[in-house]
């Protein structure tokens, strides 16, 4: 795979289509909170003369602002997997389509960025909160919580009491992980 | 006697509508709004579609939501109950078919998914199984137009 | 051992093996198992044993509008306490009525 800054993107993807990798296979974005603060755009392009032949491309974005440029100028298959990634991850194509794509309207947020954690599972009591011989969820410090919702020391009404959560520890509790916090 | 390729002509979509004659007599005509897994299971149990048979003023109708529903397409899907009902002029018994349109489903977290149809639309039979059985929708069928006792 | 025709059907409790150990609501990925027990003093113990207690399971449901028939629930079971029954579940006129409280109300 390789890697390109932003200011260089259009003009790599413009070169990969010169060289003959004229199909668009897919767009995508990868949210690398916890190993590296950004989204990286993916890209892969198909030769198709070369059996087919893929290359990937990839550009990292800063997490605090994603920015990049369209390349539905160079491949119109993109504008729809921009969208895509546009609407769930928050990223700005500049040139690109601004439509929305699977979103209703009135939605906000960006779901896919691996800190938004997943409302609908941190609203409902989980079954399994209960431990064995209860009848209700008894409020324990050592309670378990669900995949998907993190941690109340991290993020939900115990956090109030503490310093704010960073995006990458509200990502990496919510899928499973524990997170250390320091006593300031 | 009414046309059965129904033209809606709602704000976001266009479409035509194809009736399943269930028992070959005209007393039950079945719309499957087909939208995931579950449709294939309402394919196993329906018979063989014929070209579109005309919509009997006696003949019972029955819409089947096969499948989940998005935020985003749940007004498509009340939109097309609405339709039956314009075009019968009486409302269609609603089947949610499947997890997904009973609840959600697996789905039923997802920031993207309608928590089952009875969000939008009052429903008269819910069928559970990820998929259901083909076997489970004739039966919900033969109960709800009295054929058997349910 | 459940013959492939009864898999993936409907699922069974059988309440005399459940230990209302909660591993079964806490695999289940679409949160539709619910579980309420309580602990209760072991009788008729030997003399000078120590105190013990045992779960008494007091309610298990499963609400089939959200089940998906992973069976992950039946897998993960360590005592063998949920297994494949052959009918398809039933259809219900309402949703609440696909909640089905499998625990047998003391007679």
């Amino acid at each position: 795979m390789i890697e390109v800054a932003p200011k260089d993107w259009i003009t790599a993807v413009n070169g990969l289509r010169v060289d003959g990798f004229e199909y668009f296979d897919w767009l995508g974005c990868v949210d690398e909170i916890g190993r590296r603060e950004c989204f990286r755009i993916v890209l892969v392009v198909r030769n198709l003369a070369e059996g087919a032949e893929p290359r990937m491309v990839s550009c990292p974005l800063p997490r605090t602002d994603p920015r990049i440029d369209s390349v539905r100028g160079v491949y119109a298959g993109a504008a729809w997997h921009e969208r895509e990634a546009a609407e769930l991850f928050g990223v700005e194509f500049m040139g690109g389509e601004r439509r929305r794509l699977l979103l209703n309207s009135e939605f906000e947020g960006t779901p896919l960025r691996k800190d938004e954690v997943l409302a609908a599972r941190t609203g409902m009591d989980w079954p399994g909160a209960k431990e064995p011989g209860e009848t209700e969820p008894s409020p324990s410090r050592r309670r378990m919580v669900p995949p998907g919702v993190p941690d109340p020391a991290v993020w939900g009404d115990r956090a109030a009491m503490q310093p704010g959560a960073d995006p990458a520890e509200v990502a990496e509790s919510a899928v499973g992980g524990r997170v250390r916090r320091r006593r300031t | 006697m009414l046309c059965a390729w129904l033209l809606l002509d709602g704000p976001h979509y266009r479409g035509s509508m194809r009736w399943v004659d269930w028992y070959g007599d005209g007393s039950l005509f079945v719309l499957d709004v087909a939208l995931a897994c579950c449709a294939l299971e309402f394919d196993a149990a329906s018979p063989t579609p014929t070209a579109p048979a005309d919509l009997d003023d006696q003949a019972q109708v029955a819409v089947v939501v096969s499948g989940t529903v998005t935020d985003r397409l749940a007004p498509a899907v009340a939109a097309i109950v609405d339709g039956c009902q314009q075009l019968s002029g009486r409302r269609p018994i609603v089947i949610s078919f499947g997890a997904c349109a009973s609840s959600g489903g697996p789905y039923w977290d997802s920031y993207a998914v309608t928590k089952g149809i009875d969000q939008l639309l009052a429903v008269d039979a819910y069928v559970p199984g990820c998929p259901p059985p083909p076997e489970a929708l004739s039966a919900v069928l033969d109960q709800i137009t009295g054929r058997v006792p349910s | 051992m459940s013959s492939p025709e009864s898999a993936h059907r409907w699922i069974r409790l059988i309440e005399p093996a459940c230990t209302s150990c909660m591993i079964c609501a806490r695999e289940c990925p679409s949160w539709c198992i619910s579980i309420a027990s309580h602990t209760q003093p072991v009788e008729s113990l030997p003399a000078g044993a120590r105190d013990r207690t045992l779960n008494v399971l007091d309610h298990f449901a499963i609400d089939w509008s959200r089940c998906m028939y992973c069976g992950i629930c039946v897998e993960e079971c360590p005592y063998d306490a949920l297994e494949w029954a052959g009918e398809p579940t039933q259809a219900a006129s309402t949703s609440d009525a696909l909640v089905e409280e499998m625990v047998q109300p003391p007679s």
